[in-house]
């Protein structure tokens, strides 16, 4: 295999997490590459099209996918420069205080090694970093306070502002939703212009996805891109203290070796344990950062509970964001919910459109034939949802291990195992009884939910962060704990799983752990 | 992604067009021209897409006007990450045509054991709506392939992207495209 000169830092994987590792190191003078599986998608490459818009998403992983609920990968996932961040709704809730302090205030799960107060200022830098819009102020009836966002809320339209009587009289309050979006032009970005294309990438840069933030700004101090390549392992020096590069495979299937000072793993929840994995050696028989046999252990999503409702009025459906107009803390205490554990985030009021997993013909999947046309024309102006996200707890059961069959780059397929508790089936349910109550509440003609098998939506876990080797794989930053110059980042990195939307966790975590290797590059670069 | 691949996805993407192989030559037509033109299937057989062709049709009205055979048929054709299909990202794996085979198999080798022989094509439409109906409840005693839940997610979902998931699908249902980046031809 051919290396490459040493460089500062590798960073495998050009998404959300990534991004802003480059972004901070690169403008500390560091010299980064960024790898990534998938082609450098530019903006323009963003075709206004559920159908097209598939060309973001990995065909099929290299996971099969086990257990009674198994993971939506393909639709949660990303593929190419961008990540899964290049389609997310950019909704922008924060984790609450009572995320961090499960197991101290609950003994259920773990607790985080670090409290709210310790992110909370992150989350304030990248609001400013990547641009939010909402209200702050409105917020802080559930939550500490905080800097006011940069932006205001973004505009409402009648499919969402049709929800707030219906929540009302459930005892729900509503606040402008929190989303990395431009309600107002924004650091040379322009305003989102509502056209509901969210989902499939938003190509005028309305939307805070890493090419047009924290990826921008890492291309222009500096850090190289290098799309089509697929790191494989993680290598180590001959004492197995210290990692020393990656394996990759470029564009044209060639094995190449880059040596770094520092490797920091962004490439998911998912793709970080099995490289992991993938790396062992003599040192590390179990795989890098194994040693306590977590790697790959507590994997979790987030569960929607989805209400559908038809107005007799033409509720602008197509119109709006994919992200929400409206979102509640309302039911986020871990207890909020008879007999049930589990906090819950509840959004409301989203563009529609036709097609796909989200689209309007998928909010009654048991229509087809002429049934199905009927209720097209009905709900093609007139159906909105909501929907409750819901908080799954970590299970060790629930996990990423290697098989024996391999990808076309002889690395080996990864088996993702996951199952639902039972306090998700009671809280998924509870919800969704919550919410056809708002629905009618609202004056709704039509009212039915999502029923049938419990969907997975973010994943997360897998490298969890802890206070030592013992019980996690990380520490706060990201670092793990055996191998100093080795980094995960992402949503892997969450002891627990909370109920929001993960994004922007990911963003601040990310920064805080960029932040912290830059202040300390000369101990823990060596 | 490379200039070479950017140029050629941007116009197909503009156009709203898949690559269909006309006479030798690369030529980009919608599903639905490439079926009004008869453009050769590249993979699919031809009994598999009569069963594709009537499926679709159960499933959506419309579909099989609007090429659902000849969208399926290029979407396998090609390499996976080019494709374009729900089945992408419903975690089916590559090459996706083997899933498409077994699917269509199983619709066939069900009808045909439950109306003395009949392919599932050759049955009136109301029956074909009955078999449709229980196949996505999973209620075919003998079914043999995936399952049929699953079968009727992906191939309506396919359907749905020919029929509805097009600019002239959402002018039908009144609804404004309003694209960022427009696929101009009208699918």
């Amino acid at each position: 295999m051919a290396t490459h000169e040493k460089v500062d830092v590798a960073i495998v994987g050009a998404g959300a997490s990534g991004s802003v590792y480059a972004a901070v190191l690169a403008a500390q003078g560091k010299k980064v590459v960024l790898f990534e599986q998938g082609p450098d998608w530019q903006l323009s490459d963003l075709i206004s099209s559920d159908i097209w818009g598939r060309r973001i998403k990995p065909a099929a992983g290299p996971f099969i996918l086990e257990g009674k609920h198994p993971v939506s990968y393909g639709n949660q996932g990303g593929w190419g420069v961008g990540g899964a961040a290049l389609h997310y709704f950019a909704n922008f809730p924060r984790l609450l205080p009572n995320d961090f302090r499960v197991k101290s205030e609950y003994g259920r799960a773990h607790d985080w090694p670090i409290a709210y107060a310790d992110v909370s200022p992150y989350y304030d830098k990248v609001a400013r970093d990547v641009g939010v819009s909402g209200d702050a102020k409105a917020e802080e009836i559930w939550r500490p306070a905080g800097d006011p966002y940069p932006m205001p809320p973004m505009k409402t339209f009648r499919n969402g502002d049709v929800w707030i009587k219906g929540f009302e009289s459930v005892g729900i309050r509503m606040v402008p939703a929190a989303v990395g979006m431009n309600s107002v032009e924004y650091k040379g970005r322009p305003a989102c212009i509502y056209d509901g294309w969210c989902h499939v990438g938003c190509p005028i840069g309305a939307l805070a996805n890493p090419l047009v933030t924290y990826l921008r700004e890492a291309r222009k101090a500096g850090a190289e891109v290098r799309p089509l390549s697929t790191v494989t392992r993680v290598l180590t020096d001959a004492s197995g203290g210290r990692v020393t590069g990656v394996e990759y495979y470029d564009r044209s299937g060639e094995g190449q070796v880059q040596e770094a000072s520092v490797v920091v793993l962004a490439a998911w929840a998912a793709q970080n344990p099995r490289i992991l994995l993938n790396s062992a050696t003599g040192k590390h028989a179990r795989g890098l950062a194994n040693a306590s046999g977590l790697v790959g252990n507590y994997m979790m999503t987030h569960f929607a509970s989805g209400t559908f409702a038809i107005f007799d009025e033409d509720l602008e459906n197509h119109m709006g964001t994919t992200g929400a107009q409206y979102m509640s803390y309302e039911r986020y205490g871990k207890t909020s919910h008879k007999d049930a554990f589990g906090s819950t985030f509840i959004v409301a009021g989203f563009a529609l459109k036709t097609n796909d997993l989200g689209g309007i013909a998928n909010a009654r999947l048991d229509l087809f034939g002429p049934n199905l046309d009927a209720f097209m024309r009905r709900a093609a102006r007139g159906l909105t949802r909501i929907t409750a996200f819901g908080e799954e707890l970590p299970n060790i059961e629930n996990r990423v291990e290697l098989i024996g069959d391999k990808d076309a780059f002889g690395m080996p397929l990864a088996r993702m195992t996951h199952t639902y508790d039972k306090d998700v089936e009671v809280v998924w349910n509870a919800n969704i009884e919550e919410g056809v109550k708002a629905a009618k509440g609202a004056g709704a003609k039509e009212v039915w939910s999502a029923r049938g098998a419990i969907p997975t939506i973010h994943l997360m876990g897998g490298t969890i962060m802890g206070t030592g080797a013992g019980n996690s794989v990380v520490n706060s930053y990201g670092q793990t704990h055996e191998l100093p110059n080795l980094y995960v980042a992402g949503p892997g990195i969450f002891a627990t799983a909370g109920a929001s939307n993960p994004t922007y966790t990911i963003f601040a975590l990310s920064l805080r752990g960029a932040e912290h290797l830059a202040a300390n590059w000369k101990t823990l670069a060596g | 992604m490379d200039q070479l691949g950017r140029r050629r996805f941007m116009q197909g993407a503009a156009l709203g067009a898949l690559a269909f192989t006309v006479g030798g030559a690369q030529i980009l037509l919608t599903p639905r021209e490439a079926r009004a033109q008869g453009v050769a299937l590249r993979t699919l057989r031809q009994p598999e897409a009569e069963t594709l062709a009537a499926l679709g049709e159960t499933l959506v009205p419309g579909a099989r006007e609007a090429g659902i055979v000849h969208f399926v048929d290029q979407q396998v054709s090609v390499p996976p990450e080019e494709a374009l299909l729900e089945a992408r990202i419903l975690n089916v794996r590559p090459p996706f045509v083997n899933f498409y085979r077994a699917a269509l198999a199983a619709v066939d080798g069900a009808s045909q054991a439950q109306n003395a022989g009949k392919r599932f094509a050759d049955l009136d439409a109301g029956a074909q709506h009955a078999f449709v109906d229980r196949m996505r409840q999973n209620k075919i005693d003998g079914w043999q392939g995936p399952p049929g839940s699953f079968v009727y997610l992906v191939t309506r979902s396919d359907a749905v992207d020919v029929v509805y998931g097009t600019v002239d699908g959402y002018a039908k249902l009144g609804i404004p495209y309003m694209a960022h980046i427009a696929p101009t031809a009208r699918w």
